[in-house]
């Protein structure tokens, strides 16, 4: 969005935020039940250039799936977005749309792909019904020149015989086969973005490799952006250009993937990286992040981290910290890279830098937006 | 297995089960109490009159034979002639009189739950906690506890004097029809016949189908609801289908899979149940005559509509079958379900 450009502000940071396909702002993604209200999503702020590919990583409860269904408009009752949130999507506000506006956006500019390829196709019609569906919808095909298009989009994906298994149903295929009918019918949305929630974990490991190649490929050949989720940093390691670090509904710590791999500042990623086996050389053995993610049923006046980080002090518990641009490592000269942890900017004294959290945090709700000039 | 060989083998199946029925059938009524012989002659006890109408009702055959007999004449749907109840009267005949009637009357107290109980039950799964969701619910609960005689009473008690309580009658509405009578059911496809028919048959029916319209309100309720929530439903939204869309296609026919087992087997009890709502309302069905017949040991008769019955739930057990192997093609797959 070019109107946005003149805003630099801290959350997002250096990336020029101009043509971003996605730019989701101060998301605030919250649940109410009978005795509070649960905010799955707490204010995060991140984008996705055309062609890119951005890892949402964190553990399970911290808030990656509720994202993804914020930006698909799933979001139902008893939840809801809170009015700051913005998701804008090819230059269009998304926040507010109508169900039936959003029937447009869902599918042909957003499209989704689920966890559980067991469950995500209707058992009761064909694979190839359920692909024409999408494509009547997106596309305007219909009779058999959408068999014919589906039974190419099968193939697209992998599977053999596509001409046959197009009027199999859903429990006639393995679970590597269903995932891979499940992307041939997000495909046949023809999307600018897809949305790909933990698309691996239910299959074994070398289906799981197949499955990201298969998205690699397709990726480059539709242009695709994606939206990765998982909680896998090797995962993450494989297939994202940028990541971000969810926790307890934020986003922690925001950069490249190199960048994260090789200088993860947020001690949250630190103890992420720690618990996968390859990447930490001489390890032994893993190290695992000792409690849970809290659920928070309040906005943020400490760092929501703070119970289980190694090296909270006292101001952790007082202050809620805000992204702030963090020094790169790599050599990539604009690597936007930021943490949100009170240990940084590292270049000020920590009170300094405990106060210009304290007082980003200030005016409440409206959080890092608005806070330009003053961080760089 | 493909799912119609599947069907067909559940279709074969029922023909041993057809034949033990049946046998079962034979040996309660040759080796029960039941003294045949007796009933005709009455209370006279002449022995002579006695033996020779053993002789003639085939009972000194060996019981093997006797066996054998009733076999080949059910098979080969040769019912006999009434003993007791109607004597000397083709059973045929007398099931050509009486089974309309209860076909009508179990026909609309299957179709009336089904297109009043289950369209309830989906509109209050589709908008759950609603105003309209409790009162459907707790409506279907009441309607659905209250026992079926006393509700037959309540009916007709009611609109014997519909003239006092509501101003109308309702012997004289639209058409002119009697309450606890058999229904005229001559000459259906005239509409004016036809309207006739359904309104005398409408009481019983509700009556007799009440419990399963509240059943399947209730677990047509939970269906939707459960079937709402599944993820293939959330697949169908994220691709961009729209909500009337993945109610009437992703929703509805899945919801129907759980309620197949529920209809047919109401279906089943309606079989049974008919007899008191048939006596209250004066039908004079087949439960009538099964009554009746069974009371004056007419035994070509109780045969006879045993058997017809056993033909009757295996047929309803060929369109349960049926229904589930139209709707879920996983049926037969995998040797889930067999
Ligand atoms: S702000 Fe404090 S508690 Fe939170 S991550 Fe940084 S050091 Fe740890």
């Amino acid at each position: 969005m070019v109107a946005d450009s003149s805003r630099s502000d801290a959350g997002t940071a250096a990336e020029p935020a101009d043509d971003r396909l996605l730019e989701v702002e101060n998301l605030q993604t919250v649940f109410h039940t009978e005795r509070e209200t649960i905010r799955a999503v707490d204010g995060i702020s991140f984008g996705i250039a055309e062609g890119e590919t951005l890892g949402l990583v964190g553990e399970s409860g911290s808030g990656k799936s509720v994202t993804a269904r914020s930006i698909m408009g799933l979001v139902d009752s008893p939840g809801e977005l809170l009015p700051d949130s913005s998701i804008r999507f090819d230059g269009r506000e998304l926040t507010g749309l109508s169900e039936t506006q959003y029937e447009s956006v869902r599918g042909g500019g957003v499209a989704m792909v689920f966890q559980d390829p067991l469950s995500t196709l209707n058992p009761v019609y064909t694979v190839g019904n359920q692909i024409e569906e999408a494509l009547s919808l997106h596309r305007g095909l219909s009779g058999l020149e959408a068999t014919e298009k589906a039974i190419e989009l099968l193939e697209d994906v992998g599977i053999p015989d596509a001409a046959r298994r197009v009027s199999e149903y859903p429990h006639e295929f393995s679970g590597g086969m269903r995932q891979r009918a499940v992307i041939a019918m997000a495909l046949a949305c023809d999307p600018d973005l897809l949305i790909c929630d933990e698309p691996t974990t239910a299959l074994d490991v070398t289906i799981q490799a197949q499955i990201l190649e298969l998205l690699a490929d397709l990726q480059e050949e539709h242009g695709l952006s994606i939206l990765f989720i998982t909680h896998d940093m090797g995962v993450i390691a494989e297939v994202c250009d940028r990541v971000a670090v969810m926790y307890a509904g934020e986003v922690v710590e925001q950069a490249p993937v190199v960048e994260l791999f090789e200088n993860p500042r947020h001690p949250y990623t630190r103890g992420l990286l720690r618990s996968i086996p390859s990447t930490q050389r001489g390890a032994d053995r893993l190290e695992t992040i000792e409690g849970e993610v809290p659920t928070p049923n309040a906005p943020a006046t400490d760092c929501r981290f703070a119970p289980r980080c190694p090296e909270a002090f006292d101001a952790c518990r007082e202050v809620h910290p805000e992204p702030v641009p963090v020094a790169t490592e790599t050599a990539d000269a604009d690597a936007d890279h930021t943490a949100a942890c009170l240990l940084y900017p590292e270049d000020e004294t920590r009170e300094q830098a405990v106060d210009r959290h304290a007082i980003e945090d200030a005016p409440p709700g409206a959080g890092a937006v608005d806070s330009g000039g003053e961080s760089r | 297995m493909s799912r119609w060989s599947y069907f067909a083998r559940r279709v074969l199946l029922m023909i041993p089960i057809v034949f033990f029925g049946t046998t079962i059938t034979f040996v309660i009524l040759r080796m029960g109490p039941i003294d045949p012989a007796a009933a005709v002659i009455g209370a006279s006890g002449d022995t002579e009159a006695y033996t020779s109408v053993r002789r003639s009702l085939g009972l000194d055959q060996p019981l093997w034979l006797q066996y054998v007999d009733y076999l080949r004449d059910l098979f080969t749907l040769q019912f006999g002639y009434s003993w007791v109840v109607n004597r000397g009267r083709p059973v045929w005949e007398l099931i050509g009189v009486y089974a309309p009637r209860t076909i009508w009357l179990g026909f609309w107290s299957v179709m009336l739950p089904l297109f009043v109980g289950l369209p309830l039950g989906f509109y209050a799964g589709l908008n759950p906690n609603t105003l309209s969701d409790y009162v459907a619910s707790f409506g279907g609960i009441v309607w659905r506890a209250m026992p079926n005689f006393w509700l037959a009473v309540i009916f007709v008690a009611v609109l014997t004097q519909s003239e006092q309580l509501f101003g109308f009658q309702w012997e004289s509405w639209l058409v002119e029809t009697n309450i606890v009578t058999p229904p005229e059911l001559q000459r259906l496809w005239v509409p004016e016949n036809f309207f006739g028919a359904f309104k005398a048959i409408l009481p019983a029916a509700l009556v007799l189908g009440s419990a399963s319209m509240g059943n399947e309100m209730r677990i047509g309720r939970t269906a939707v609801l459960e079937t709402k929530n599944e993820n293939y439903v959330e697949t169908a939204r994220a691709k961009g289908v729209p909500g009337r869309k993945i109610v009437y296609k992703h929703v509805f026919r899945n919801a129907l899979i759980p309620l197949v087992p529920i209809i047919t087997g109401e279906a089943f009890l309606l079989l049974g149940g008919s007899v008191l709502v048939e006596t209250v309302f004066s039908i004079n069905g087949l439960g009538y005559l099964f009554y009746a017949a069974t009371i004056n040991a007419d035994l070509p008769l109780v045969g006879s509509l045993m058997f017809f019955f056993i033909l009757l739930s295996v047929g309803i057990n060929i369109v349960q079958d049926l229904l589930y192997t139209l709707i879920d093609p996983r049926v037969g797959y995998g040797g889930e379900g067999a």
